[in-house]
């Protein structure tokens, strides 16, 4: 066989497993860059590199981890060069079931069966954008694959490269920091529904 | 194990919501929970709302559509290459 028909098939080869996980490679790039420009920009500099080292893959593993690896790599190393904008604040707590006690509070659970997807279909994506800002980069890295994946925690920390319990705390303390920066994001732009503000126990403040 | 034995409270459950809703548990811990939840009407509604807060948030982050240009840009950076 020419070297060019080989080249040809391993390209077609690299294409067919790529095209599949595409759409959620783009969906995980474009949360973490928060720029569609950058995501595609990301997901073609990702491609490029997993092209060139395909011949290190093994035919028959798990070719969306070995992508996804390459994706956070270049993203991470995207962040080094970044500088965070200033405007930006990091939440780095949160308490539990926020949104649960905040939708208590304002009565919100009484007046909707699905209080968070109300607030959430009244966001638009720089709304949401801002909230997963709030999160530090690794904790966002690790919330976006489980959200955009729906991973287990041991795929996640095989793409990320750490141990399972640190994805597990990231991911546990970053979906509480998420509730958190999206209620306030629901907040400051004045989303949230008009309910009538009740104490934690339901009555009427 | 005894059925005095399966019985674990309400902090206890608590503590195994993320992992529960995860199905990050071992069987055997997540019907201890399960039972819990039966029998407990206000873990039970926060477990509720827990999974639904984080279905919601799927729903909301996946709705992004990739741009229809994208594949033919890496197949064009391909043939580059």
């Amino acid at each position: 066989m020419s070297e060019n028909r080989q080249n040809q098939r391993e390209t077609a080869q690299f294409e067919a497993l790529l095209l599949p996980i595409l759409p959620k490679a783009y969906g995980t790039a474009y949360h973490l860059t928060h720029s569609r420009d950058d995501a595609e920009d990301l997901i073609q500099e990702a491609s490029l590199q997993a092209y060139r080292a395909f011949h290190t893959f093994q035919t028959g593993t798990n070719f969306q981890a070995w992508f996804f690896k390459i994706l956070i790599n270049l993203f991470r190393n995207h962040c080094r060069k970044r500088k965070r904008e200033p405007e930006i604040a990091i939440l780095d707590d949160a308490p539990d079931l926020y949104l649960y006690t905040q939708t208590a509070q304002t009565g919100l659970q009484k007046s909707h069966s699905n209080p968070v997807e109300v607030v959430l279909e009244r966001m638009n994506e720089a709304h949401i954008r801002c909230a997963i800002a709030a999160l530090p980069d690794e904790y966002q890295i690790v919330c976006i694959l489980y959200f955009i994946n729906e991973l287990a925690y041991q795929e996640i920390a095989d793409m990320v490269g750490v141990p399972v319990g640190t994805v597990r705390s990231r991911l546990h303390r970053g979906r509480k920091i998420l509730q958190k920066s999206l209620w306030h994001v629901a907040e400051e732009e004045h989303l949230l529904p008009i309910t009538k503000k009740l104490s934690y126990e339901g009555n009427p403040v | 194990m005894n059925q005095q034995e399966r019985i674990i409270t309400c902090e206890e459950t608590f503590r195994r919501l993320e992992d529960y809703v995860d199905r990050e548990i071992s069987a055997e811990e997540m019907e201890r929970v399960r039972q819990h939840l039966a029998a407990c009407e206000g873990c039970a509604h926060e477990f509720h709302f827990q999974e639904q807060t984080l279905q919601a948030l799927r729903n909301r982050l996946q709705r992004i559509a990739m741009p229809a240009t994208l594949l033919s840009r890496i197949s064009q950076a391909l043939a580059q290459e």
